[in-house]
């Protein structure tokens, strides 16, 4: 990720032939490699993350914390395999946030502010990955291991691994407000302006989580209508617009320190072509 | 608001930042555009909790009427008095500092912020009033609603202080005046006061 203002050369283009023989290409000439490796890592991420927590574990959407011990236990045993297979996979591919941190804290380096803004974000959400997601997915599997345990002891399980999980949204609302700031302050238009009013309108739907520490039912609980289906909605938008704009980011870049140059419909198409993704 | 409209541009007044035209287009939208995404999205979502609290309205229309008979309509009223003359005062602030009258500009933005902290005092008034009378957060559906909608537009009045701040800094020094900044700032400003009419229609008016 050179910051350099001309860039290493590129060779003239891929070669035309078999798909792989391009990929070979890209991995050892695109000067973007890195780029477009943390932005697919990032699309593979939120795949598979969807695909486990929704409908392998089925511990999203959450289930109702007013259940009794019994019917948690119920819950643990009726999604035992789910659950096992399917935090499993997240152990394996937690690491995969490390480049979308990455790629988002590089936006901001590539901005016309201050470094502190990439830096701190991506400590804030380093950090917050501890509780959020790894925490959750050990409480939820130690759960699930041994089937026969006290079912008051798996509701113990049960509180701690979700409460877990919402208590990192305080840090998924400042790092919007840092990723917002930076946005707002750039004069390079790395991100679009109205990105970062978005960012501000996913921070406050974090704080509407809040609620689901005093609520054990009704809207505001951890499953709650407006605390997780409106803000979940609301979260949806927010990854798939700030994915696009990532996309948009590695197209435009041209490692130079100023303004990002706008793509026109032949450089869009170049980029396409360079990065190997569809156009 | 007396020199607006005998004002006029003052030379140089634009002090507008390189790039940004003196000029604006005959239909362009006030401010940044990109400061419109953020008033439909979060005039969405206000209609998704809206739409929530109707919903539950609907399923329990005796509790909703026998609570919302413990709210005080005139502080409610006051509430909207206070934030759509705070409204007027905004609108009065942009059209100085396009007139390029900054420092009446800057009267206009520190009285819509006295008129934002009136109703700040007047809303932890009327929560303190309703706690003492034994309704909380968690008392029963209509105040966990009443409570949640009217603390985030609260929170919302909060960044509408920040942008206010951000109004009367531009205003005040002539190298970093924009005054695509300042109506962007306003812009959001009037979204709060919409919000809150929609709310104040809801929980206080409806019947």
């Amino acid at each position: 990720m050179s910051t350099t203002a001309a860039g290493p050369a590129t060779p003239p283009g891929p070669p035309a032939g078999s798909r792989l023989g391009r990929v070979a290409w890209h991995w050892r000439n695109n000067p973007k490699r890195e780029l477009w490796f943390a932005w697919y890592t990032t699309v593979i991420f939120y795949n598979i993350f969807f695909i486990v927590f929704f409908p392998v574990t089925h511990a999203q959407p959450p289930p109702h914390p007013y259940w009794s011990d019994a019917q948690v236990a119920y819950w643990f045993n009726h999604n035992h395999d789910g659950l096992l297979i399917g935090l499993a996979i997240i152990f394996a591919i937690a690491g995969m946030t490390v480049a979308q941190n990455a790629l988002i804290a590089y936006s901001m380096r590539r901005m016309s502010v201050s470094r502190a803004f990439g830096y701190s974000y991506i400590v804030m959400y380093s950090l917050s990955a501890v509780p959020g997601l790894l925490l959750l997915c050990v409480v939820l599997s130690v759960g699930a291991m041994r089937p026969g345990r006290d079912p008051a002891q798996v509701h113990w399980l049960y509180d701690f691994a979700f409460l877990s999980y919402i208590g990192t949204m305080g840090i998924f609302l400042l790092g919007s407000l840092v990723w917002m700031l930076a946005i707002l302050l750039d004069k390079n238009r790395v991100l679009p302006k109205w990105f970062g009013y978005l960012n501000l309108c996913n921070a406050l739907t974090e704080v509407v989580v809040a609620p689901a520490w005093i609520f054990h039912q009704g809207v505001l609980d951890w499953n709650g209508l407006i605390s997780w289906w409106v803000n979940m909605v609301v979260f949806g938008v927010y990854t798939g617009a700030f994915i696009m704009l990532l996309r948009t980011m590695i197209q435009r870049e041209d490692f130079g320190d100023g303004p990002l140059p706008d793509l026109r419909k032949d450089d869009r198409a170049k980029a396409s072509a360079l990065a190997g993704t569809p156009r | 608001m007396t020199d607006i409209a005998q004002a006029g541009p003052q030379p140089g007044a634009a002090g507008r930042p390189p790039g940004e035209s003196a000029e604006r287009p005959a239909r362009a939208v006030p401010g940044q555009p990109d400061m419109w995404v953020l008033v439909l999205f979060e005039a969405l979502v206000f209609t998704a909790y809206l739409a929530v609290y109707l919903f539950h309205r609907s399923a329990h229309s005796e509790l909703f009427l026998r609570s919302q008979a413990d709210l005080s309509p005139w502080l409610g009223t006051l509430d909207t008095l206070l934030l759509l003359t705070s409204s007027l005062f905004m609108l009065r602030c942009v059209q100085a500092s396009r007139a390029g009258a900054f420092r009446a500009a800057m009267s206009q933005a520190f009285i819509t912020a006295l008129l934002g902290t009136a109703f700040l005092a007047s809303k932890i008034t009327e929560w303190a009033l309703l706690v003492h009378g034994g309704h909380g957060f968690t008392s029963n559906e209509f105040f966990t609603y009443y409570f949640f909608l009217t603390g985030i537009h609260l929170l919302h009045l909060l960044i509408g202080f920040i942008t206010i701040g951000v109004i009367i800094c531009q205003l005040r020094r002539r190298e970093r005046r924009s005054q695509e900044i300042v109506e962007t700032c306003a812009t959001y400003w009037h979204t709060v006061d919409l919000l809150w009419v929609l709310i104040f229609s809801l929980l206080y008016v409806v019947r």
